[in-house]
């Protein structure tokens, strides 16, 4: 049986894993990062079989990673779900895109305050990180008046606006962003990420932080740094943070547009799994040209691995 | 949309709008020139004739000797709050063209279905223009204490066959999600935007986030462009020619926004001039002119009011 493994620009057809590849996939990176809606979990229940996919590959000496462009909770916040759902995670394996904007804004030293537009994820995040921020939550029920003598007063001390995703967002807090963005020097404009929709239920797809980066992007006519996937920032951080290179890890996930391509951009492997957005005939389609290296109907196939261990030994 | 380029355009228009073009501001001559080539002449209203709520220094005084050497005097507002029968109360006594009218002009254009409707994000005005051409609309800002609950299914009109998008300081998820839903889930539903402006002038001391916002909310989940029936788009031009028989070669926009009012009359092949009473500042008009694709105007004036003078000239010199 031929194995052959697609070139990382995808001019071959998305490879099914067998045995054979699933093994092979396991033993040529020491690292997985995980996308986490619909690979680990869909909504608030865990996918079957993944509890123990992860306790093998720990076994095995893998490192683990979990990646959300989620950024309503904290890694904190995001930790208390993992373990609620009887998943063995530490928190710094956690990359919500609450913390890669906090992240971000330490790696360049940040020195000033922060306007945010978002939820309690990334205020949590900028407080452990020292740093100073407005806005958030506390902005969620203010409203302007435009008549004769309305004014908008901003800190001049706010030196970036980091958009994350935001079910109240609302006028008062797109123009304090743009006063920010247009009036202070300097001022950066971050995305925690991009995301068209986003599927708080299952019955329906939502409006994702698309929108409220729309927002900003058409009040102020200026794009965003977006920190989450697919941009590059997270994976960098990633990468650094446990010494690793590029070649020894693995990206599974589930969306197409976001995880998979964040994967090859990066030059790292890729695996994507049927139990989230994606089904076989979206990846197959000769309309799609975003090919993992690997796919699989869901991550519990790796056990498979380990029968064959079993059965061998 | 399509842009005609800032050079054929200048062509279009004599050598004396050429030669004013390498000026940074109009001179007395140049004024002479416009009130002598130009019969018909558009403008934007806020930053050019007020801001917000106050009327611009010496600006009604021109407006008025220019109605009296025979000009044809009109109004183009990318403001799409009001309709146009509200701006009457501004002491406006000419033919104004909202961005709201525009978007319900534009429908009616296409043979928009009746028997569909179209769902506003924006102001009171959208809907009155809509309804003035016959289509039923809802949303607006009748919607502006609706708040998504995500604990059940939210549901939409499928009979919804436009969303309408304008300046919307009650913009909320509850709007973008309904409006995203309409434009993802019926089929040929159409995207359309009054504008897209970054800012306005909607109170005389500060610029507000604009249409610009709603429309970039939407467009962050739909991921398409919508049609933008207000300036820069021309659109609008057929409409004023066949009703007022003007030829954009004889007329001029003044307005104080590059990107939408001297676009726009770019576009159109008129000329243009900018006034600095709004928006725009030096450094951006100097960038602009500096650039190869930058949006040059033909003349420049600190402001529409700095007319009035040599207007009086041209008036004693008629009589």
């Amino acid at each position: 049986m031929v194995s052959c493994k697609a070139v990382a620009n995808g001019t071959t057809q998305p490879r099914r894993a067998d045995t054979d590849d699933k093994r092979k996939l396991i033993d040529s990176v020491d690292c997985f990062i995980f996308d986490c809606d619909g690979v680990i979990w869909r909504g608030d229940s865990v996918i079957d079989g993944v509890p123990e996919t992860l306790d093998m590959l720990r076994a095995m000496g893998k490192r683990l990673v979990f990646v959300t462009n989620n950024s309503t909770k904290s890694r904190a916040g995001y930790l208390g779900k993992f373990t609620g759902l009887g998943l063995n995670v530490n928190a710094e394996e956690i990359y919500s895109s609450s913390y890669a904007a906090a992240a971000y804004l330490e790696s360049i030293d940040f020195k000033k305050k922060v306007y945010v537009i978002g939820e309690s994820g990334i205020l949590e995040e900028l407080d452990l990180k020292g740093i100073q921020h407005l806005g958030g939550p506390e902005d969620a029920e203010k409203v302007v008046a435009l008549k004769k003598g309305e004014y908008m007063e901003h800190d001049e001390d706010v030196g970036a606006v980091v958009v994350g995703f935001d079910r109240h967002i609302n006028y008062y807090k797109i123009q304090y962003a743009t006063l920010c963005i247009r009036e202070n020097p300097g001022c950066l404009f971050i995305a925690t990420n991009r995301d068209a929709v986003t599927h708080l239920t299952d019955a329906q797809e939502w409006a994702g932080n698309g929108s409220m980066v729309g927002a900003i992007a058409g009040s102020t006519k200026r794009e965003p740094i977006t920190v989450g996937k697919p941009a590059e920032f997270m994976l960098d951080n990633i990468a650094k943070t446990f010494g690793l290179k590029r070649q020894q890890i693995c990206m599974v996930g589930d969306r197409l547009d976001t995880d998979i391509l964040f994967g090859k951009n990066g030059g790292l492997t890729t695996c994507l799994v049927l139990s989230g957005v994606t089904d076989e005939e979206t990846l197959l389609s000769p309309e799609n040209s975003v090919h993992p290296d690997y796919y699989m109907s869901q991550l519990s196939e790796l056990l498979a691995v380990k029968e064959a261990a079993k059965v061998a030994a | 949309m399509t842009v005609v380029a800032a050079d054929a355009a200048v062509s279009q228009v004599d050598a004396a709008a050429a030669a004013a073009s390498t000026r940074p501001r109009c001179s007395t001559e140049d004024m002479l020139q416009l009130l002598q080539d130009y019969d018909c002449w558009v403008f934007d209203l806020d930053g050019t004739i007020w801001r917000g709520n106050e009327v611009i220094e010496g600006v009604l005084e021109a407006l008025e000797l220019l109605r009296k050497l025979g000009k044809k005097v009109l109004f183009m507002t990318n403001n799409s709050m009001k309709s146009r029968g509200s701006y009457l109360d501004k002491c406006l006594q000419d033919d104004i063209y909202c961005s709201s009218y525009s978007a319900a002009a534009y429908l009616d254009s296409i043979g928009f279905d009746r028997s569909k409707k179209a769902y506003v994000v924006g102001e009171r005005g959208i809907m009155q223009e809509l309804a003035a051409v016959g289509i039923e609309s809802f949303g607006g800002p009748d919607d502006n204490e609706k708040r998504a609950s995500f604990s059940s299914e939210m549901l939409h009109d499928t009979q919804v066959g436009a969303v309408v998008c304008g300046v919307d300081p009650n913009l909320s998820y509850y709007k973008v999600q309904y409006a995203s839903m309409c434009l993802l889930l019926n089929p040929g539903c159409l995207f359309i935007a009054t504008n897209t402006d970054a800012r306005g002038h909607f109170t005389p001391n500060l610029e507000w986030a604009g249409a610009g916002a709603t429309v970039g909310a939407i467009k962050g989940v739909v991921e398409r462009d919508p049609i933008v029936t207000g300036k820069p788009s021309p659109f609008l031009m057929q409409d004023i020619a066949a009703k007022h028989n003007v030829q954009p070669a004889k007329s001029i926009m003044v307005g104080d926004r590059l990107d939408t009012d001297i676009l726009w009359g770019l576009n159109t092949g008129m000329a243009t001039l900018l006034v600095m009473t709004g928006v725009t500042d030096e450094q951006l008009l100097v960038a602009q002119r500096g650039s190869s694709n930058g949006v040059k105007p033909h003349f420049v004036m600190d402001s529409f009011g700095d007319l009035r003078r040599v207007a009086q000239q041209a008036l004693q010199q008629q009589k």
